[in-house]
């Protein structure tokens, strides 16, 4: 559903992703690793063109979004988005920000709206929150609001950029659980992630990134188990104690 | 000695220059206001032209004293344009450039202050650049601005003093013309600084009030 060709991405003279070439199944769960820096982050946020590559293709469901006459607003309503940070709207109760794109960009009424958030909620174990505000919940819950926004919208797919790597780590589980979830659920989901242990049960692919490149591009079991690359053995080393 | 009879002559005289001080204050303040959000949003956008259009404007007014532009605006821009000015229009377009480009300042500061994370969720969200303005960076930029905000609306007050070079009946005006006619300057100017302390504490107090309500300096 989502094809990269070519992509390359500067700042100034920095190149930050050097000649990507990838391509992303629907229902597909694709976990990206790699050492902080390797540019991953910028890859994710190239996909709904937060980020603006400087060279290359990106082709969604075969339309090129950089395209003139693309609606890259129509791919950001269909591609969720999941931050490191949550990135939850301080001024607005839980519910309101789950409301918010629902009543602004698919116009759908009040009362739909806010029964999508209290549905919503439920999925992500937090039936109890809609009236709360952000600041009110811990890191785990303010994730998991995040995570109940982006699907508020109905997604094909979504992005997460390190969705647990704020969290302190007792709080981990609950965000991942609800992840696994949604890939039970046949969601399409790009994961940035450390976590190798939910990224070997979840994935049904994994990309190593570093230096902009992608180093290995495999199936969990044979990344996991048998690396190809000293790269990649050494990134993994430091996980296993 | 001092002359009570003095301060009773002009203390009505400069009651009534204050309807005209926070007549003009109001009005520079809220046009200002207006002003100072639109220059202060497009000097925070990639607008290259506009940008050093708002930019232009800002540096020209930060660059002159307002007594100069309360001059220029009363006595050579009808020249210029071929059209009179009324004093007290004249007073009101020049407290209104001069709180519009600090406001400019203070908008561009604090919409700047807002994390980008706010932006860049609510893109993802596909919310329009104008949506994600509207309904999350301004609500929160107000908030972080409204002390700022509170400060030039005193400030602005202030200055509406120096519009007496141009005529225009306010505070400072009233007193000045009792004190040249009856040479009471003290009781004109003691009468005229109570005035405003009096007009600047009762504001400091609203804006406390309303920034407590808005919960500003609390998370
Ligand atoms: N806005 C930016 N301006 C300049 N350099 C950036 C910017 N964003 C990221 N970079 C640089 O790009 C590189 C990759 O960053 P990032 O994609 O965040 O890596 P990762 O997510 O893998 O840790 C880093 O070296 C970083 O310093
Ligand atoms: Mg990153």
């Amino acid at each position: 559903m989502m094809e990269v060709r070519h992509l390359k991405k500067k700042y100034q003279e920095n190149t930050v992703l050097n000649d990507i070439n990838l391509s992303f199944q629907t229902k597909d769960v694709t976990c990206i690793l790699g050492p902080s820096g390797a540019g991953k982050s910028t890859l994710l946020r190239c996909l709904n063109l937060l980020e603006k590559p400087t060279e290359g293709k990106i082709l969604y469901e075969g339309k090129d979004i950089l395209g003139k006459q693309f609606d890259i607003r129509q791919l950001r309503e269909e591609v969720g988005m999941v931050f490191q940070h949550f990135n939850l709207f301080p001024l607005k109760t839980v519910a309101e920000n789950i409301m918010l794109a629902p009543r602004l960009v698919k116009k759908t009424g009040k009362k739909e709206a806010r029964e999508c958030a209290e549905a919503m909620l439920a999925k992500v174990g937090l039936a109890d929150k809609a009236d709360a505000m952000p600041t009110s919940l811990s890191g785990g819950q303010q994730q998991r609001v995040a995570i109940a926004r982006a699907l508020a919208m109905q997604p094909k797919m979504i992005l997460f950029d390190e969705p647990t790597s704020a969290l302190d780590p007792e709080l981990v589980g609950d965000v991942l659980n609800v992840m696994r979830k949604l890939a039970d659920e046949g969601m399409s989901m790009i994961i940035v992630t450390h976590e190798m242990n939910f990224a070997k049960e979840v994935a049904d692919r994994v990309i190593f990134m570093a230096d902009g490149s992608i180093i290995e591009d495999a199936l969990p079991d044979q990344f996991f188990s048998a690396p190809k690359t000293e790269r990649a053995k050494s990134f993994l080393a430091r996980f296993l104690i | 000695m001092f002359d009570w009879n003095g301060v009773m002559t002009v203390f009505p005289r400069i009651a009534e220059g204050m309807q005209l001080t926070i007549y003009i204050a109001v009005s520079g303040i809220i046009i200002g206001f207006i002003i100072g959000l639109i220059t202060g949003y497009i000097r925070t956008t990639e607008h290259c032209i506009l940008k050093k259009i708002m930019s232009f404007y800002v540096w020209l007014v930060r660059s002159t004293p307002i007594i100069v532009q309360a001059l220029y605006i009363y006595f050579v821009l009808p020249r210029i344009l071929d059209i009179p000015f009324d004093r007290n229009l004249a007073g009101i377009i020049c407290i209104s450039i001069n709180a519009g480009a600090y406001i400019s300042e203070i908008v561009r500061g604090a919409i700047l202050s807002v994390p980008r994370g706010q932006w860049e969720a609510g893109l993802s969200l596909g919310l329009s650049r104008l949506q994600v303005i509207t309904h999350l960076i301004f609500p929160l930029a107000f908030k972080n601005m409204l002390p700022a905000l509170g400060n030039q609306f005193i400030i602005t007050i202030k200055d509406t003093s120096i519009l007496t070079v141009i005529g225009v009946a306010e505070m400072t005006y009233q007193a000045g013309q009792y004190a040249a006619t009856s040479f009471n300057l003290v009781e004109s100017y003691t009468t005229l600084a109570v005035f405003y302390l009096f007009l600047i504490s009762i504001l400091t107090v609203i804006l406390g009030l309303l920034e407590k309500k808005m919960g500003v300096g609390t998370k």
